[in-house]
């Protein structure tokens, strides 16, 4: 299962993850939530995800790849440790980009005046 | 009076299972081999780490040795004793170049959208050796290290 609740601001969209991203409904779910989104910058909060497999990490870089190519920037944050984890075992951490630790967050969508909060 | 037995084998568990291969069984596959897991795991971290090793068995079972054919079925043990998580995993597809395969990943390790299972597989679990031409996996994680 994997729940994504989306906060929104005017350039950024920040999408909170909870469950498993795994090959299945949930990896289409979040590959759906994510390209459905128009702002320049794309934020996963990934502080709530217990689990990510290849396939989930090949979502990763084929978002950060789309991202890229249209101007814009996928940031992973909150990385939970196993998600950390997983992601330094095939080294994406020097592809994507992935803040080192959760003192690093940047908490300015979340506090945005223009943030809006909605489940799927 | 016969002699007691090993304390290896009082302790030791073993499951079957028997999946259909196509990808809309892969989450109940999963739930039902760490079903049978994950209450033997001493931590969160090794739960994980035989979960996601598990899932790129299957997926890649279900994937690339039944080509995603419901008709088709997956065979999976689990042995569980006190050194080890002993999982197996095998399809009645034609197998793969496991190294080939590896190779490939490895050159396009940075950009490409697949190929890390194996490498997940291989770092995660202790031991992981393929046999049948690759159409069998057997995964082993060593006990509380």
């Amino acid at each position: 299962m994997l729940r994504i609740d989306i906060q929104a601001a005017r350039d950024s969209a920040t999408l909170h993850c909870a469950g498993r991203i795994v090959l299945g409904v949930e990896i289409e779910i979040l590959r759906c939530m994510a390209e459905g989104r128009s702002e320049a910058r794309l934020v996963l909060d990934l502080s709530k995800v217990d689990a990510i497999d290849a396939a989930g990490l090949g979502l990763l870089v084929e978002l950060h790849c789309r991202a890229r190519s249209r101007n814009g920037k996928l940031r992973l944050t909150k990385l939970s440790p196993s998600v950390r984890r997983t992601v330094e075992l095939v080294n994406l951490q020097l592809v994507l980009e992935v803040e080192a630790d959760e003192d690093d967050w940047d908490d300015e969508e979340a506090q945005s005046p223009c943030g809006r909060s909605m489940t799927a | 009076m016969p002699d007691p037995a090993p304390a290896v084998t009082e302790q030791r568990v073993s499951r079957e299972f028997t999946f259909p291969g196509d990808p809309e069984s892969l989450a109940g596959s999963r739930q039902a081999v760490m079903d049978f897991i994950a209450p033997h795991c001493s931590s969160d971290i090794e739960e994980v780490d035989i979960l996601i090793a598990v899932q790129e068995a299957l997926a890649n079972a279900i994937l690339h040795g039944c080509q995603k054919d419901c008709s088709k079925t997956i065979h999976c043990s689990v042995v569980i004793d006190p050194t080890a998580f002993t999982i197996t995993v095998r399809d009645c597809g034609p197998g793969f170049d496991v190294e080939a395969a590896t190779r490939a990943a490895e050159a396009d390790m940075n950009t490409t959208t697949h190929g890390r299972g194996i490498a997940l597989m291989r770092s995660l679990m202790d031991e992981v050796t393929y046999r049948n031409g690759g159409s069998e996996v057997e995964m082993r994680k060593l006990r509380g290290v």
